[in-house]
């Protein structure tokens, strides 16, 4: 089993709902984001190309954050997904400035979205684990096994999905195994023309984007 | 830990509603979810946009206004405090109650004719999703002013909703977009405002090989997946005049029209007299067509071969402006396919080229591309109808379909769609809405016969006996806009910023716009929506008594005399018609009711708008009015009794919030199943939404049309242009002169104007040099904030940030070299009523003569919003008779100079 995800850039509109629904799945603070949507424009007046790209983390097999963590607080699980123990992170932020997608963050407190302080969500959802280490996506793990457990399909059934894809409105966004040539995403790799992200660096990820 | 999922609907914006669960862990409202249980309904998956996701901040925010509070600073103004006290709810409804109750001792309207009482709500069309059973109150109360402006008219889509909704009932215009295969589009930027289902369909249309071309100034974010064509601003009719002279003159029409439908569907076969008018028979007055086989004219509803083109010599009457027949014998005549045929004859590509900066060969491209996919003579079955088939549509933006120049572009986008028998259709531009005919929920049903074979319209009237000489509110929509009908929306769509620019500067000759007694505001802050919003702010803070039913302070509600603290989305009773046909990209095979519920304990003391338009009923002596209008569908626009069923109020007993929603509940289901359901309110806080199927066939007038025999009244436009001559004639009697060049808007067919001109033009009205402002600033829609009153919402702030033009204004990167700008500096945007300050953001996507900001914000009191640094385009607008067309409305479109701060 390998989780990956296939994103569709010829449907992807930059609205940044996956971006607010991961968010406030994942209770993350101001300014971190484990899922976003770039705009990239592209050309010279009047030639120009404007692109909307997903970003987070790639769950790379040969993951450059893992590499370079000195405690194994990054880790790379069985089924694919690269993911952090927060006990074992000292924040010693190698990870951040080692991942090309900019996909990891930090924090050093828990920053209030309103200044007059943390609202009754951000106090019952807070996650004192996360102050000093680093963070990002995780592929909605507790999500997808929770699913998984109740006996619906990642990627087929919304609860059970990560949950940028089950929010995204334009339906560009797909999870499901790789390594299942029967899947929604492994279809979809085969039947359409995709790139990755700076493939050229040998990271090998898991998450594709049909291109045209 | 107990969690919760509580189904609600979210109405932010006009592409809705949409359904949500709001997940309730131990009491508190923690996340939002799309409902993908009515996935297979929901065309979009039963997903909801990035607005929804604000709720929870929405519910939570600290800076809510926490209990009613009254002014004890009497002097009003930006620069006075009001000075806020806490009051109780009992002595706020009383003091509120006190007012209204002035108002009936002294007569609902004032010595000058107009309503005392005004209420003003805002965020487009979807107020009414949020207002409960307000509006029972006041339809039980009797003349109000709803026609001082919140900013609609520049804000909406103000030409396509009034002459969409003549043509083709459609309100709102949209593209069959499953089926188009083609789309032109004018500024129509559906990625930013199209919500869910918008986005949706267009992405797999993309996917499935859907070509869009986008004419706009700035690359938007819809722009992003088509063919980018960067026209200058407000010269989108010479192009469209221009792709019409490519289909009628570059091209064989007989080949690349839909001739039997223009025969049969439209007026382009009527014979038009020396006069302009129709030639009609003398007798019967039906408009006549040419029997080119018995060479003789023939009525319109004869069955005949009519001539299409061609000059001829007939006789027969016209009936001109207030009655005045001319008689004609062997008169020349010509039909209206004739003429358009000639009308269009100069308007070639290289002339639009010169005006619009759009290449010539680009024009004649893209018209020739609409043709090829028209798939003219193609048919298509839809639940055992068969219909044309044509998969090309063309969408206009907002700045594109108001102000001087929307008329010209409706008519053009709508004609291009006859030609080729595309409006209407499968695949082609159809309508979703009507809001000025009834029944408002039955596009279909509301296609009326009326006369010379047309639709029937309702047009105010223009007729010396009938026109409303004296306005009866102070936007004078019946006054002055035929076309804006008298439904209960007309007063939102005339010229609603009259009242404002009247109260200030009243024209000759006219009764000058009262402030009223008591004004009540709901989801509006017109001190920022508002072009030139310093002097509407100015202007409110001479209203004597303002109620505002606020969520927090801004800067409209701070001249309040009275806040009420408003239960919000999430924490109040409304159920809401959901489905069918309906605003943006809303045509679903379903349709339903859905509802929205208190889904956790109010943080603040707020009240459901239902419980504080029973209060006041209550204090007003009007239970009895009240109950009343609740019964016949006020309110909740769903009538409690019907010959099948009876779960109407009792008329003596204050009605709880729940029992009203919980009879409008059964009532709504037992009229929606044809009496095979009836579910009651617990069974909605339960399911959230109850649906029955909604006919595709019901997507497409066309039916309706062909089986009551009506034709599309284009391309001329006799009627139009007779209610402008009535109107004139009724103005000048009244030595009226001040709306003449609005009156030039009424033509049969109209002709290109120099409509940059306008704008640029304006400086003399403020002593300025039209040369000294050498940009244009524009507007754009954002996903994140578009209608939804949540610009104090930090999370949409962080999030808005990752799309190009959240933190300042967007300018070509060439020409902020030019001027000495850098990435991020702060610049002045100098219009010639005033400057604001923002930062620069420099993109290549951005005409070199242009500037663009976001939505508006601006705001200097609105908690968090203050803090956004984000310049205001209102601020820099001009309030003026010289840019106001005919139809009331204005652009978001100025001239400015930028420079650094």
């Amino acid at each position: 089993m390998r989780w990956g995800m296939v994103i569709d850039l010829r449907k992807c509109v930059g609205c940044q709902t996956c971006t607010i629904a991961c968010k406030q799945t994942n209770n993350t603070p101001p300014k971190i984001f484990w899922r976003w949507v770039a705009d990239i424009e592209t050309g010279a007046y009047p030639e120009v190309r404007r692109q909307f790209v997903p970003m987070g983390c790639q769950h790379c097999t040969d993951a450059p954050c893992f590499e370079v963590c000195p405690t194994t607080a990054t880790f790379k699980r069985a089924d694919g997904i690269v993911d952090i123990n927060y006990d074992l992170c000292i924040g010693c932020g190698y990870c951040i400035v080692a991942c090309p997608y900019l996909a990891r963050n930090i924090v050093f407190e828990n920053v209030p979205y309103y200044a007059a302080g943390l609202i009754a969500p951000e106090q019952t959802q807070a996650h004192p684990d996360r102050i000093g280490v680093a963070t990002k996506c995780n592929f909605c793990t507790p999500r997808v096994y929770a699913g998984l457990a109740s006996g619906q399909k990642p990627g087929i059934d919304m609860d059970a999905t990560p949950m940028c894809v089950g929010s995204c409105i334009a339906n560009a966004m797909h999870f499901g195994d790789l390594d299942d040539a029967k899947s929604n995403v492994a279809q979809m790799v085969l039947a359409n023309k995709t790139a990755r992200l700076s493939d050229d660096l040998g990271t090998d990820p898991h998450v594709y984007y049909i291109v045209e | 830990m107990s969690t919760q999922k509580i189904p609600e609907y979210c109405y932010q914006c006009v592409a809705g509603p949409d359904l949500l669960n709001v997940c309730v862990e131990d009491g508190v409202a923690t996340r939002i979810e799309p409902n993908w249980k009515f996935g297979g309904i929901h065309p979009g998956r039963g997903t909801v946009c990035v607005k929804a996701y604000g709720l929870i901040q929405k519910t939570y925010n600290p800076y809510r206004v926490k209990k009613p509070m009254v002014r004890t600073n009497p002097r009003k103004g930006r620069n006075e405090d009001p000075q806020w006290k806490e009051v109780s709810w009992d002595d706020a409804l009383d003091l509120v109650a006190q007012k209204l109750l002035a108002i009936k001792a002294k007569g609902l309207r004032d010595e000058n004719g107009y309503p005392r009482l005004a209420v003003t709500f805002g965020s487009g069309g979807i107020a009414p999703a949020y207002t409960g059973t307000l509006p029972a109150l006041l339809g039980a109360w009797g003349p109000i002013d709803f026609g001082i402006g919140s900013g609609q008219g520049v804000k909406c889509y103000h030409s396509e909703h009034l002459y969409g909704e003549f043509w083709h009932r459609a309100f709102t215009v949209q593209s069959d977009t499953p089926r188009t295969k083609y789309l032109i589009s004018f500024g129509n930027n559906n990625d930013a405002s199209g919500g869910v289902l918008g986005v949706w369909r267009h992405a797999q249309a993309r996917a499935d090989g859907m070509k869009r071309v986008q004419f706009e100034p700035h690359l938007s974010v819809t722009g992003a997946h088509a063919e980018w064509v960067p026209i200058k601003p407000k010269t989108d009719a010479a192009v469209m005049f221009a792709m019409l002279h490519v289909i009628l003159h570059e091209n064989d029409w007989k080949k690349v029209c839909d001739v039997p439908h223009l025969k049969k569907m439209t007026n382009s076969p009527y014979l038009i007299a020396p006069d302009g008018m129709f030639l009609r028979d003398a007798e019967s007055r039906k408009p006549l067509m040419w029997d080119a086989s018995e060479n003789r004219a023939r009525a319109f509803d004869e069955k005949f071969e009519p001539a299409m083109a061609g000059e001829y010599v007939a006789d027969g009457i016209t009936i001109g402006a207030d009655g005045e027949v001319c008689t004609y014998v062997g008169a020349q005549v010509e039909t209206a396919f004739q003429k358009l045929l000639t009308h269009v004859q100069t308007y070639t590509p290289e002339w639009a080229e010169k005006i619009s900066d759009v290449s010539a060969a680009t024009t004649r491209r893209v018209a020739n591309e609409f043709l090829a996919h028209a798939n003219v003579g193609g048919t298509i079955e839809i639940e055992g109808r068969t219909y044309p088939h044509r998969p090309v549509a063309i969408l206009l933006g907002k700045t594109v379909t108001n102000g001087w120049g929307g008329y010209e572009c409706v008519w053009a986008r709508t004609l291009m769609a006859t030609l080729v028998g595309s409006l209407e259709v499968p695949g082609g531009t159809i309508g979703t809405t009507v809001r000025l005919n009834r029944p408002g929920h039955d596009r279909l049903a509301s296609a009326r016969p009326g006369p010379d074979g047309f639709m029937d319209q309702p047009l105010n009237p223009t007729d010396k006996q009938n026109w409303q000489a004296k306005p009866k509110l102070r936007n004078a929509y019946q006054t002055l806009v035929p076309l804006a009908g008298n439904s209960p929306w007309s007063a939102a769509l005339g010229p609603a910023h009259l009242p404002w620019l009247f109260m200030k500067n009243p024209p000759d000759n006219w009764p000058r716009p009262t402030t009223p007694d008591v004004w009540i505001t709901y989801r509006t802050n017109p001190a920022i929506s508002h072009w030139d919003s310093d002097t509407v702010s100015e202007m409110m803070a001479t209203f004597p008594f303002i109620v505002s039913l606020a969520y927090t302070v801004d800067e409209t509600n701070w001249n309040a005399d009275v806040l009420l603290p408003e239960a919000t989305d999430l924490e109040s009773y409304q159920l809401y018609r959901i489905g069918g046909t309906k605003y943006i990209e809303q045509y679903w095979k379903h349709q339903g009711f859905a509802i929205r519920q208190p889904a956790v304990k109010l943080p603040v003391d707020a009240r459901d708008l239902c419980d504080i338009a029973t209060e006041l009923a209550k204090r007003l002596g009007m239970l009895n009015e009240y109950i009343a209008a609740l019964n016949k569908g006020g309110g909740t626009g769903i009538p409690l009794k019907s010959a099948e069923f009876d779960f109407s109020l009792p008329s003596d007993v204050s009605p709880s919030t729940a029992d009203i929603w919980d009879r409008a509940c059964k009532a709504a289901t037992r009229e929606m199943s044809g009496g095979k359901a009836e579910h009651d309110l617990a069974w909605f806080k339960e399911n959230g939404a109850f649906f029955v199927p909604f006919p595709e066939k019901d997507w497409f007038l066309h039916g309706a049309m062909e089986d009551k025999g009506l034709r599309y009244e284009l391309p001329y436009q006799e009627r139009i242009w007779r209610s402008g001559k009535e109107l004139a004639n009724r103005l000048h009697e009244q030595r009226i002169e001040w709306w003449d060049v609005q009156l030039q808007e009424y033509q049969p067919m109209p002709k290109w104007k120099d409509f940059p001109d306008i704008w640029a033009r304006i400086a003399e009205q403020f002593d300025k040099k039209p040369d000294d402002f050498d940009l244009w600033l524009l507007t754009s829609r954002s996903m994140q904030y578009s209608w939804g009153s949540n610009v104090g919402i930090p999370v949409l702030a962080d999030v808005a940030k990752n799309i190009r033009g959240h933190s300042g204004v967007m300018m070509n990167a060439a020409t902020g070299k030019k001027l000495g700008i850098q990435e991020g500096d702060w610049v002045w945007i100098e219009s010639p009523i005033k400057r604001v300050k923002g930062h620069a953001i420099l993109r290549e996507g951005v005409r070199p003569d242009c500037a663009v900001t976001l939505q508006q914000f601006g705001h200097w009191v609105t908690p968090v919003a203050k803090d956004l640094d984000m310049p205001n385009m209102n601020a820099l607008t001009p309030l003026h008779l010289a840019i106001t067309d005919a139809t009331g409305s204005g652009a978001d479109v100025v001239r400015v100079r930028v420079y650094k701060a």
